[in-house]
């Protein structure tokens, strides 16, 4: 049965052993198949508590007017743009990784691209959601769509970048739920086939009729990699959309070319950060450790520090530039960021995303389940701040001195937020129960090739050169999913 | 014609067959099987698919029809037979005159909804006050009475007549005397009413009483002069100006006027004459005045008579006793410099002084004899009479109700309760009065304590007349029949005197045609057309001062020693609120101070390091504790240039029965007003402690200094003289622009303006005359302090700081600055800017502000869905936001949410819905309106024939607006000038409005 065996030095993707196919499905079905345990009931009273804040304060908002909210004729965006930008940048990590590392076939995605790919969906609702909510006529919100219209067939302003963004968000969503459903579909049809009853007939409806046949696998591998190569330049146009909402205005601290990459970077930080954050939780209460091993933790935390770092570079690029200008308004505006009145927010930027990622050069930090679970929280609430940073200290003192505001939030704004946390969770949750948290398909074709026991094979097989096997018997010892005193034995 | 002939349904008919004749005793030839319907089975048959669809498409239909009920109906009412003069749509213009100033009323389907300045105005040829603006809206005041009160119940006119008369012969039988308690009276047709009030009741006087006074001017001159008046005051004659604490472009005497003779000297058209006044201003508190002022020097009000004492000594040379400045060796210096300026300027400078102090001014009398005003700058042969209130004679008058010897009272525009300097002494004694009757239009803090209210028409329901100056007399005409069940005031007086004449409007008119329109050679309707007529002016004579002051320089001397302890106290009408008469109408209360920016509430302004050494932080509540032991707590405001040692707080707040906008917006403070050597006096020492409390106020404006930025340029006159576009930065290398977007024609006009920096004083007069011309909501004091209010044109002021190394700008070094008192200021007028490359234009993903053609920036509320991308990306910081539904929201019940007041509202401008951005739209009805009254005319668009609301109402013309493709426009010529400079040109957004810079009259001949 031995096709190929992958390098030995390669560390497995899978861990444990006596893992089968049927013992993938019954450990990644356990949630969908099962009543939910306390943890999760506790998590979705919390979750759509929040969920219904949002509902409340959305509601207020529109009653009201945006009036509730604490903007003024200085900041007219705040809290919302600072939560939309947010949602945008989390939904990031599960396009990369969805696509960009599958067609760089790293094959470590396979465990982490369903939950990434539900956690960008949900996230781009939740961004989504403040497009319309912070509107001022929230009931006219489809007149940015280009729609055959009566009002003397009155078309957009496509100068504007709201335009593009319009575009980007949406091109995004339906790609990344195309690609993500796509991707469900052989799971679903798993799912189906062990179903009875009402189960059944509605997962049989969502499987769209999967045969599993080698016509469909073939077309289905077709259709993924086509996906791939169209998700795949979505994840640099979103964000550079997005950051033009910014750097095509004439805002001092908005004004800057940088922001596309910057923003990109700062994105995929935030959205890897967002995918260990949730997938620390699920792993240890779904029971998932063999599938989610410490390897692909290593490697996320790798990626948050490639992109931390360019963020931070970003962040010294816009005030050399600054300087550099010799423009007094693009000075001032950094100056004011950095001492002016909101000093703190800037600082608490700068500590959570460019010094505090560093600490992820240790590797006992960068192997520690804790301390990588708080930094991928500390690394999100700096990527807030670093939007409130760019959209409110920028605004707050711009040119004209006299019109120069504080901004202050208000309950609903707060509650927006908070809610908008409430109801992506609610999401996520949902999606546990209801559809496999991992690829089953996918995670199956590492077992014979990438799995721990698939190597302890190759080791007993005894063709393997001994120092490539001490090499690979050391590199397990991170893995808290691997028993060691088996390989103590070797 | 009948016809005879017979149809039949068949040949059965014709026939009349047996079956036929059967079936035709039936209702329906054939039974109806009715029973076979509605038994058992015929209910329980399936209903064919046929039957159903007909079913269906009656119901259908039915509903549709039953759907197609027309929209609800608004009421209105059209005209049965259509006056002749109203067009629905078309603007009627009226003469009348407000505070003595003959205006124009705008009005539309017969609602006045706008004040306009009279072009043949006379002396008041100028713009109008942010009253005169904001005063349409007291028409539509639903704090008003609806019908007259007799013993606080609505009662009718013949009612209160009845009352009045038998109370009125009551004291007069009983040889009480009659009062007419008014504040200043210089309408002749009122005038002859009083006199036949008085011939019916002989026991009858009036009683002049202002609530802010000028008492000591008036007898300081009868005093120096043997003239009991208040002269006629021409800056425009002055090249130089001294000021004592006179905030003469404000609110004294005539701020309007003079600050259209001020700026006459003073803006682009003087400068380019090379001609520039020279104004200096001595002061405690920061007056609008003194942040015009080309030298501000701060002094304490305890050393304002020892400094006018120091400058007479140095001016002729005497030696007065008292009158050195021990402690402000600043003021001692720059006084001896004065004197030698004035001096040089002599025949040409004035020396004013806003004390009311009679002594104080009989000084001031000598000096300007000195230095030979009269005769020039000052005119005593044409003298004005806008003020005439004696404080002897009112203070007199209480007394008199206190020992009982008043048996009826009448006020007539004075409310004594709010504004007398001891209200419960005033209250005590007229309820002591048996009789008391108010003219007020509302239960106001005296009428509320009256037997009887007859209430008065607005002015803009009444006919009427004044004579402000000597040979100037206005008319005033009612624009709109009585609102309410008034009367008016002089009606009223003619009545109870059982008049001949009793109808106000005859009486006017016979006033006028047997007493002024003969000489004048003048028919009745034409004063009605022109508005005001102008009698040739007396010839102004010299006057000389030959009096000893050494009375007068020991009470001045006594009188200063008295107000040097503890926080020396001024208290002052402020631009908007001025004596709070007004103080119901939102648009002033929401018009921020000039100089403060604050709106809604009164303060207590103290410089910042004074505060510092009381240890008192800005919005810090203290308690200010006057003489009297009257005490209130304010909110603490940090005031760039107060003097040293003291502190000011402005009048005309703390109202409690004036209607729902003005009652309890900030604190009285007219009970700090003391009654000294026969005049009020508007110095005292206070105590202030602070409180623990803190409360914000509402400023439009928290970031006071302009950090250095171009948005604001200024030269020195000295500067100018040698290079006219000094400090605009024109004269630097020139930079060359590359643009991204195609440049379009703009072949019919072009419209933009020209700001006068030099000119503009900060009165704001345009923001109420932009809110009332374009429907601008006020939105209150929570809303302003989350920096939500709505104007669409603001004046923003500037502090800097005048240091021997140059002017400090920046925030952070003032904060280093040992010596604050330096101040020099700077109004900068900011709205729209129209730029050619508008940066909201691009980003509005709607299209829902667009460029039009003749280069305005234009905003399409109805397709605004509110991402405020726009005023984000707005670099003035111009756009305004509906953030909730202000003009219909109860939650905003300033004045608007009411069917009677939304009468003001401009019928030509739309009012705004919540999420909707609104800006400076360069009052584009009035665009159109002037193309479209020249296009039928058949006329190509003159120059001139569109004004903006702001320009028209701004006295010191600083505002320019025209066509720039018509290149002899006068805003071409003015954008023309060497001074004028774009602000933020730098990022190329290519505005549309050219500002002029800033030049000071700093360096003068003597060095300061």
């Amino acid at each position: 049965m031995s096709g190929h065996n992958e390098s030995i030095l390669r560390e497995p993707l899978i861990t444990g052993d006596n893992i089968t196919y049927a013992k993938i499905t019954d450990d990644i079905l356990g949630p969908v198949e099962n009543k939910p345990n306390k943890a999760w009931w506790i998590g979705f009273i919390f979750a759509s508590l929040g969920a219904l804040l949002w509902v409340v304060a959305v509601s207020y908002t529109f009653w009201n007017g945006i009036g509730a909210w604490g903007l003024n004729k200085t900041v007219g965006w705040a809290w919302d743009i600072t939560g939309f930008v947010w949602w945008v940048g989390i939904g990031h990590a599960g396009t990369l990784i969805s696509a960009v590392l599958l067609l760089f076939r790293q094959n470590w995605r396979n465990s982490i691209n369903r939950s990434a790919e539900a956690m960008t969906i949900f996230a781009v609702i939740c961004a989504a959601t403040y497009v319309v909510s912070h509107m001022g006529r929230p009931w006219l919100a489809y007149w940015v769509l280009p729609l055959p219209n009566q009002f003397g067939s009155l078309w957009v302003n496509f100068n504007s970048p709201l335009v593009w963004d319009m575009f980007a968000i949406s091109t995004y969503f339906s790609v990344s739920l195309l690609f993500w459903y796509t991707g469900l579909l052989p799971d679903i049809a798993t799912i189906r086939d062990r179903a009875v009853g009402t189960r059944r007939k509605i997962y049989s409806i969502f499987s769209f009729g999967w045969s599993g046949s080698v016509k469909t696998w073939q077309r289905f591998e077709a259709v993924s990699l086509i996906l791939a190569g169209i998700s795949t330049p979505l994840v640099l146009s979103v964000h550079t959309i997005v950051s033009m909402d910014f750097a095509t205005s004439v805002i001092p601290g908005w004004h800057t070319t940088i922001f596309p990459p910057y923003f990109v970077a700062g994105a995929i930080f935030s959205g890897f950060a967002m995918v260990l954050t949730l997938l620390l939780v699920a792993r240890k209460v779904l029971g998932l450790e063999n599938y989610i091993t410490m390897f692909h933790i290593e490697s996320m935390n790798k990626i948050i520090i490639l992109t931390g770092s360019i963020v931070g570079v970003a962040y010294l690029t816009e005030f050399f530039i600054a300087w550099y200008s010799g423009s007094e308004y693009e000075q001032y505006a950094f100056i004011n960021r950095s001492t002016g009145p909101y000093w703190w927010a800037y600082w608490m930027m700068m500590t959570c995303n460019v010094i505090s990622p560093q600490l992820l050069w240790f590797k006992k930090i960068r192997l520690s389940i804790r301390a990588t679970w708080i930094l991928s929280i500390v690394v999100n609430i700096g990527m807030w701040f670093e939007r409130f940073v760019i959209i409110v200290t920028s605004l707050h003192r711009d040119y004209i001195p006299s019109s120069w505001a504080m901004f202050s939030p208000t309950w609903v704004d707060v509650s927006v937020f908070v809610g908008s946390i409430g109801l992506f969770f609610t999401l996520f949750l949902l999606f546990l129960r209801v559809l496999p948290s991992i690829a089953i398909a996918e995670v199956k074709l590492l077992l014979k090739s990438a799995s721990e026991q698939a190597k302890m094979k190759q080791i007993k097989e005894g063709h393997e050169n001994k120092e490539y096997v001490t090499e690979y018997v050391e590199s397990l010892e991170k893995f808290d999913s691997v028993k060691q005193e088996e390989y103590a034995k070797i | 014609m009948e016809s005879n002939k017979k149809y039949w349904k068949g040949l059965e008919e014709y026939n009349n067959t047996p079956d036929f004749v059967k079936n035709n005793k039936n209702e329906f030839a054939e039974p109806i099987p009715i029973e076979d319907v509605l038994n058992e089975a015929g209910l329980s048959t399936v209903t064919p698919r046929r039957d159903f669809l007909k079913a269906l498409g009656f119901g259908l239909g039915a509903v549709t029809l039953a759907a197609c009920q027309s929209t609800p109906l608004k009421k209105s009412i059209p005209y049965l037979v259509k006056p002749e003069e109203v067009t629905p749509g078309i603007p009627n213009y009226y003469t009348s005159s407000f505070n003595g100033q003959s205006i124009l009323v705008k009005t539309r389907e017969g609602r006045p909804i706008k004040i306009e300045p009279n072009p043949n105005a006379g002396v008041f040829n100028c713009g109008t006050d942010a009253r005169a603006q904001a005063s349409v809206l007291d028409l539509y005041d639903v704090s008003k009475l609806k019908s007259p009160v007799l013993k606080s119940k609505e009662a009718t006119w013949s009612e209160v007549d009845t009352f009045v008369k038998s109370e009125l012969a009551k004291a007069q039988v009983s040889g009480k005397k009659i009062r007419l308690v008014s504040s200043t009276v210089n309408s002749p047709s009122t005038n002859a009413v009083i006199a036949e009030f008085i011939a019916k009741y002989p026991a009858a006087k009036l009683v002049q009483y202002d609530a802010v006074s000028y008492t000591g001017i008036i007898q300081a001159n009868q005093n120096s002069f043997g003239k009991a008046v208040l002269p006629k005051y021409n800056f425009d004659k002055a090249d130089l100006i001294v000021s004592f604490s006179a905030d003469f472009l404000g609110t004294w005497i005539s701020g309007e006027e003079f600050t259209a003779q001020y700026t006459a000297n003073r803006n682009y058209k003087s400068l380019e004459n090379k001609k520039m006044s020279r104004h200096i201003q001595i002061e405690s508190g920061m007056s609008l005045t003194g942040t015009n002022a080309d030298t501000r020097v701060p002094v304490k009000l305890s050393e304002q008579g020892p400094a006018l004492i120091a400058l007479y000594n140095a001016i002729t040379g005497q030696a007065l006793p008292g009158g050195t400045l021990p402690n402000n060796a600043t003021a001692d210096k720059v006084i001896k410099l004065v004197a030698k300026e004035l001096l040089q300027a002599k025949g040409k400078s004035i020396v004013v002084c806003g004390s009311n102090d009679v002594s104080t001014q009989i000084l001031v009398n000598a000096i300007n004899a000195a230095i030979g005003s009269y005769g020039t700058t000052i005119d005593l042969d044409n003298p004005c009479y806008l003020y005439a209130g004696n404080d002897a004679e009112f203070n007199g008058l209480v007394a008199e109700m206190s020992r009982g010897e008043v048996g009826a009272v009448l006020f007539l525009n004075s409310n004594p309760a709010y504004d007398y300097i001891d209200s419960k002494k005033f209250t005590d004694a007229l309820n002591k009065v048996p009789a008391k009757i108010s003219f007020a239009d509302r239960s106001d803090e005296t009428a509320s304590i009256c037997d009887a209210i007859a209430i008065d028409h607005n002015y803009l329901e009444s006919w009427g007349d004044a004579n402000a100056y000597e040979g100037y007399y206005s008319i005033v005409q009612p624009t709109i029949n009585p609102v309410f069940n008034s009367r008016q005031a002089e009606e009223s007086l003619l009545v109870w005197a059982d008049a001949p004449v009793k109808d106000y409007y005859q009486f006017v008119r016979n006033n006028w045609e047997t007493k002024m329109l003969p000489a004048l050679g003048l028919k009745w309707n034409d004063v009605l057309e022109k508005g005001a007529v102008t009698v040739a002016a007396k010839t102004a004579v010299a006057y000389s001062f030959s009096l000893s002051l050494a009375a007068v320089a020991t009470s001045i001397v006594n009188s200063s020693k008295g107000l040097a302890k503890d926080v020396e106290l001024q208290v002052y009408e402020n631009i908007p609120m001025r004596d709070g008469k007004n103080a119901n109408n939102a648009f002033l209360q929401e018009l921020p101070d000039p100089v403060s920016k604050v709106t809604w509430d009164n303060y207590v302004a103290i410089a910042p390091k004074y505060a510092e050494k009381l240890k008192i932080k800005e919005f810090d509540v203290v308690t200010v504790k006057g003489n009297n032991g009257y005490s209130i707590d304010l909110p603490v405001l940090i005031q760039p240039g107060q003097a040293q040692g003291t502190a000011s707080i402005a009048l005309g707040y703390g109202r409690t029965k004036v209607g729902k906008a003005g009652n309890d917006v900030g604190k009285n403070a007219f009970p700090f007003v003391s009654f000294v050597n026969g005049t009020m006096q508007y110095a005292t020492s206070v105590t202030i402690t602070p409180t623990g409390a803190t409360y914000e106020l509402a400023q439009t404006q928290t970031h006071h200094s302009f950090e250095g930025r171009n948005v604001i340029r200024e030269a020195s006159f000295k500067e100018y003289l040698k290079n006219p576009a000094a400090g605009t930065g024109k004269s630097e290398e020139g930079h060359k622009n590359y643009d991204l977007w195609d440049k379009y024609e703009q072949p019919g006009n072009s419209w933009v303006m020209a700001i006068d920096l030099n000119a503009c004083t900060g009165c704001g007069s345009c923001i109420v005359a932009c809110n009332v011309e374009n429907n601008i909501p006020v939105v209150g004091r929570d809303e302003v302090r989350r920096r939500r209010e709505m104007h669409w044109i603001r004046i923003d002021r500037y502090y800097s700081y005048e240091t021997p190394t140059g002017d400090v700008t920046r925030e952070k070094e003032i904060a280093k600055l040992e010596d604050l008192d330096n101040v020099s200021v700077v109004h900068q007028p900011m709205l729209c800017q129209h730029c050619d490359h508008a940066p909201c234009e691009t980003v509005c993903p709607v299209l829902a502000t667009v460029h039009s053609s003749d280069g305005l920036n234009h905003m399409a509320y109805n397709r605004c869905v509110g991402t405020r991308y726009c005023a984000n990306n707005c670099p003035y910081k111009v756009r305004r936001f509906n953030w909730f539904n202000y003009w219909n929201d109860s939650r905003f019940d300033n004045y608007l949410n009411n069917e009677f007041t939304q009468l003001v509202l401009n019928p030509d401008v739309t009012t705004r819905s919540r999420g909707v951005m609104e800006k400076c739209s360069m009052c584009i009805q009035r665009i159109q309106a002037g193309k479209l009254k020249a296009k039928i005319e058949k006329r190509p668009l003159k120059d001139g024939d569109i004004k903006m609301a702001c320009q028209e109402a701004c006295s010191a013309n600083a505002i320019i607006f025209g066509d720039a493709n018509d290149p002899n426009s006068e805003v071409s010529k003015a954008l023309r000038s060497e001074r004028i400079y774009y602000v933020l040109e730098e990022i190329n957004v290519k505005p549309g409005i050219g500002y002029m810079t800033k030049i000071r009259n700093t360096d003068t001949t003597v060095q300061a």
